[in-house]
């Protein structure tokens, strides 16, 4: 039962603020042709089915893979579209995942395809409509509207992420310099890799602790850019990679746990996350991954991890949820260069979400990124050998990660 | 294909505005699946929910559903298609060996929206929404007037369809009240008011209020949950062409796609013989035959002439199919609880006699784009 | 049977033109209507009149919701048991947010707490005295709640949390 599923390829379209030369179609034709031309063995005669995903209320298009079939290459495939919010591009990597393991007739080979063309549309507008149902619950119990506008702002991402940033300081006793050092490792980074939106090569804290605060103790020089862009994979058997691309990466473990909403909760009847840096759904996905994969001492085992983390407080404490580092001691492996592009354990070599976030592809691009570095395809590649690497995701309110483990050889454990 | 089990469902009745707040309707569902198959909470390995953005009106429209729908400290996911799109991905995650049960919600309120409105929002933006021609009434009326007019088929012909969907459904408890009518006539279909001609109001699936839940579960653990499961042998989906005038809109080449695959991993070579219930997504009454021919269930253009009542040759749509009952994201997934009951034999009031196999169809997109088609076998 | 043509080659994507037509296109929230039930919540709202506050506690794992829920996510079983909670609690987490005033255009600065009330399992969006510095905002910092003089049984009847000092005799629970 299962079988165990490969990546042979994974490709980008350009990332920008305004891609304003092509519409959502043709920036995903653009991934697209970019995952095959890194696999050159491979055709859309050879794709069996397709896996789609964005986040649909920030370009004002629902169902967009209906309209854009042909500009994938899926007419008369089969296709599914899956979509998580922040999450989408590590749930669709995730069910392309789960399209080949399953053994469906007839299908081998999937395309996962996820985008985000946040210029077509008000993104401000999506994100507070998150939580608008659940602020009129609250406005029938009597607050009044007016009143509740500060609730959207809390309710849209910079606000949850506000809170756990102040949640993470309390816990760390660590300042806003070791925030802005993870930037400024970011930035640099993102400078070397080809597709990322924010390049800053010269970037230095200084400049970073210059900007005004968007929400304390967030400043707008720490948080990502919105960006356009697409990002596609390819996933197939063991037994049909090995044909596609000379160095296979086997994905031996997903998850994608769901903790309780965080502040407002469903209907306004608030949050059981106390504590929004605690982070159980994060800790319950790697241990369901890192059981599949058969590791049982990610510090020593991991040998590259790109987690998503839109602002800087999350990286570090992303990093030491999935178990790559001690509680409370990551804002230090930042300040040593352990996570550094020749450290120990690098993190975001290709500029994280922190530099490119288009918000549906943004959670691909990490288990993509960190599929590259294995197959030693990386634009900003790793000195030392990549063995094994994770791809995190994050999203909904504060609640979904979505995690993959791969490896350059196949060791899942079955499990019946 | 190895079998799965579904070994619980519950489907909460529709209604057309339905007096219920969206996090009650979707609890009912999930703890009354659960509730069928005597389990608990911790049981629950995977959740795969299925709602919409633009019909929930909410950006992440799972995002506030997690508690509710069973999903804390679960491997969640949501698909934004169809119901039954839904269970496929369920199914995925079984098949591959991770999961032990899964539960698979789906559903919306449309009496919150102008759904019709709504859909607008699928069509290409840059060219047919400005256009504003294309949207789900008038593809209809040109699906059904291509049916029509490479066929030979008369309007008779379809409205016969909405007449015994409307009947079914009288005898379906949880069917919408509206559509419950047992004294129908083809006069009265054909007499209803115009949508998109030739397509009028009682041809129509109209969309309502309603969420459904079911269980999936690997042949080992569903044989220990119940002894009366149902096993889904086959499955197959395919996507056809955007443009409609890419397509032959009187055919379903993505059915035909899908149901070959479906029958061939289930072992069935005549369909037509081999299936005794078929529950099928019909947005419209002439989607009806148009899907049953793609499955081979008819010769093209003769899909009237099959008996389809209830204990006919090949009952379709024993519950009253989509007509019976619409509600955006759970109609797909109505479908193989349907199929599921007639298995099971708890159909009480519509049941087919020795019903072995069936099939159940989700759909998606102008003009069903997308069809998925599960083939279902009853139990031991 | 008309020719189907599939676009195999995505080399059609053109790249000598500038710019892709743009289109208006909206979609609107208020045409929505969202359905509630607060009927679990009818209890609670009542007592806030008369200045008590309740919560509901879920039988399955004992943890206590302020304000009450619908459903327990952890048991999946609707709460039945209702529980007296003291007026006192703890910041959980703060943000502050810079809101623009639409008309001046001035930028105010304001805090925005999550407030644990005392004896509960999960923690409430409050707001906290508009008097206090928000600079002195840390978490775990005791709060009351300071009543409205106007109670109509709704939320807004906790106008906001007035700041208690560390040592507060409010905040010994054998009172």
């Amino acid at each position: 039962m299962g079988r165990q599923v490969a990546i042979v390829s994974a490709g980008f379209s350009e990332h920008a603020s305004k891609r304003s030369d092509v519409n959502m179609a043709e920036l995903v034709s653009e991934a697209v042709s970019d995952c095959l031309k890194n696999a050159p063995g491979v055709d859309f005669n050879d794709i069996d089915a397709y896996v789609n995903g964005n986040m649909p209320a920030f370009e004002g298009v629902n169902l967009p893979e209906l309209w854009m079939t042909d500009w994938m290459g899926a007419r008369n495939k089969p296709l599914l579209r899956v979509t998580t919010g922040g999450t989408t591009g590590g749930t669709v990597a995730i069910s392309g995942y789960y399209t080949v393991a399953a053994g469906l007739p007839k299908i081998d080979t999937v395309l996962a395809v996820a985008f985000e063309q946040q210029s077509q549309g008000d993104t401000s507008v999506g994100l507070g409509s998150v939580a608008y149902g659940e602020i009129s619950v609250l406005n029938t119990m009597g607050i009044p509207y007016d009143q509740l506008s500060r609730l959207l702002s809390a309710g849209a991402a910079i606000g949850v992420a506000a809170y756990q940033a102040t949640n993470y300081m309390s816990k760390t006793h660590i300042t806003e310099e070791d925030l802005a050092r993870v930037v400024v490792q970011n930035r640099h980074n993102a400078a070397k890799t080809w597709w990322s939106h924010l390049k800053m090569p010269d970037i230095t804290v200084e400049e970073v602790l210059d900007t005004p605060y968007i929400s304390y103790p967030l400043r707008y020089g720490m948080v990502c850019p919105a960006s356009d862009g697409a990002c596609a994979m390819l996933f197939t058997i063991e037994e049909k990679a090995k044909d596609m691309c000379d160095i296979p990466v086997y994905v031996n473990g997903v998850a994608s746990v769901a903790n309780e909403s965080a502040v407002l909760g469903y209907d306004g009847s608030g949050t059981g996350q106390i504590d929004p840096s605690e982070q159980l759904g994060a800790m319950k996905s790697s241990e369901l991954a890192y059981y599949q994969a058969g590791i049982s001492f990610p510090r020593k085992e991991i040998d590259y991890a790109e987690v998503y983390s839109p602002f800087p407080n999350q990286e570090l404490m992303w990093v030491e949820k999935l178990g790559l580092f001690e509680e409370t001691t990551a804002p230090k492996m930042y300040e040593t260069g352990v996570t550094s592009l020749k450290g120990e354990l690098p993190i975001n070599c290709s500029g994280g979400v922190n530099s490119t976030n288009a918000i549906g592809a943004s959670a691909m691009e990490r288990p993509a990124e960190a599929a590259l570095q294995i197959m030693g395809k990386a634009d900003n590649q790793v000195p030392k050998t990549v063995h094994t690497s994770i791809g995190h995701g994050w999203g909904g309110s504060l609640n979904l990660c979505t995690l993959m483990v791969m490896s350059d050889e196949p060791q899942r454990k079955w499990r019946r | 294909m190895e079998k799965v089990g579904i070994v619980g469902y519950y489907q909460v009745k529709m209604y057309s505005d339905a007096n219920y707040g969206r996090y009650e309707m979707i609890f009912e569902a999930v703890r009354g699946a659960i509730d069928m198959a005597g389990l608990k909470k911790k049981d629950i390995s995977t959740v795969i929910s299925c709602t919409n953005d633009y019909y929930d009106g909410r950006t992440i429209s799972n995002c506030f559903t997690v508690e509710v729908g069973g999903g804390y400290m679960a491997d969640e996911s949501k698909v934004e298609m169809d119901g039954a799109h839904a269970v496929l991905y369920g199914l995925m995650r079984i098949l591959s060996g991770n999961h032990k049960l899964a539960v698979i919600w789906g559903g919306s309120m449309p009496s919150c929206f102008p759904y019709h409105s709504t859909r607008l929002y699928e069509t290409d933006p840059t060219w047919e929404r400005q256009l504003a021609y294309v949207n789900d009434i008038t593809s209809a009326g040109f699906q059904m007037r291509s049916y029509m007019e490479k066929y030979g088929a008369s309007a008779e012909d379809i409205a016969k369809v909405a007449v015994k969907n409307h009947k079914n459904a009288a005898k379906n408890p949880l069917a919408v009240a509206e559509a419950q009518n047992s004294n129908i006539t083809i006069e009265d279909v054909l007499n209803s008011d115009i949508y998109a001609d030739p397509v009028t109001e009682l041809m129509v699936a109209q969309p309502c209020d309603g969420v459904a839940a079911l269980l999936l579960a690997p042949e080992r653990q569903a044989l220990k949950i119940t002894d009366n499961p149902v096993w889904i042998t086959g499955v197959g989906y395919s996507q056809d062409a955007y443009y409609l005038g890419d397509r032959n809109l009187y055919e379903s080449k993505s059915m035909e796609m899908a149901g070959k695959i479906a029958f061939e991993s289930a072992g069935i070579k005549n369909p037509q013989k081999e299936i005794d219930v078929a529950e099928l997504f019909e947005s419209n009454a002439h989607e009806e035959l148009i899907l049953s021919e793609a499955l081979g269930f008819a010769d093209k253009g003769k899909g009237a002439t099959i008996n389809s009542d209830i204990n006919g040759e090949l009952s379709i749509n024993p519950s009253g199919g989509a007509i019976s009952g619409n509600p955006p994201c759970a109609t797909g997934l109505i479908r193989i609880i349907e199929a599921a009951k007639q298995l099971r034999g708890e159909a009480h009031g519509y049941q087919v006699n020795n019903a072995k196999k069936a099939v159940a169809s989700g759909q998606i997109g102008m003009c069903a784009q997308n069809n998925i088609v599960f083939v279902l076998e009853g139990g031991n | 049977m008309s020719k189907l043509t599939q676009r195999k080659s995505l080399d059609y994507v053109k790249k000598d033109y500038v710019r892709t037509r743009t289109m208006p296109g909206n979609w609107y929230l208020a045409s929505y209507q969202y359905k509630f039930n607060i009927t679990h919540n009818n209890e609670f709202l009542k007592k806030l009149k008369d200045k008590k506050i309740v919560g509901n506690q879920c039988s399955g794992c004992n943890r206590v919701f302020f304000p009450p829920r619908l459903v327990c996510g952890k048991c999946l079983v609707k709460p039945d048991q209702w529980v007296d909670l003291r007026e006192t609690g703890r910041v959980a987490t703060f943000a502050i947010v810079y809101l623009k005033d639409p008309e001046t255009g001035e930028v105010q600065e304001k805090p925005t707490v999550l407030i644990h009330q005392d004896g509960a399992d999960t923690a409430i969006i409050a707001q906290l005295n508009p008097e206090v510095d928000f600079k002195d905002t840390y978490i775990g910092m005791p709060v009351k709640i300071h009543w409205a003089e106007d109670r109509t049984g709704g939320l807004m009847d906790i106008e906001y949390y007035d700041v208690l000092e560390d040592d507060a005799e409010d905040m010994n629970p054998k009172k």
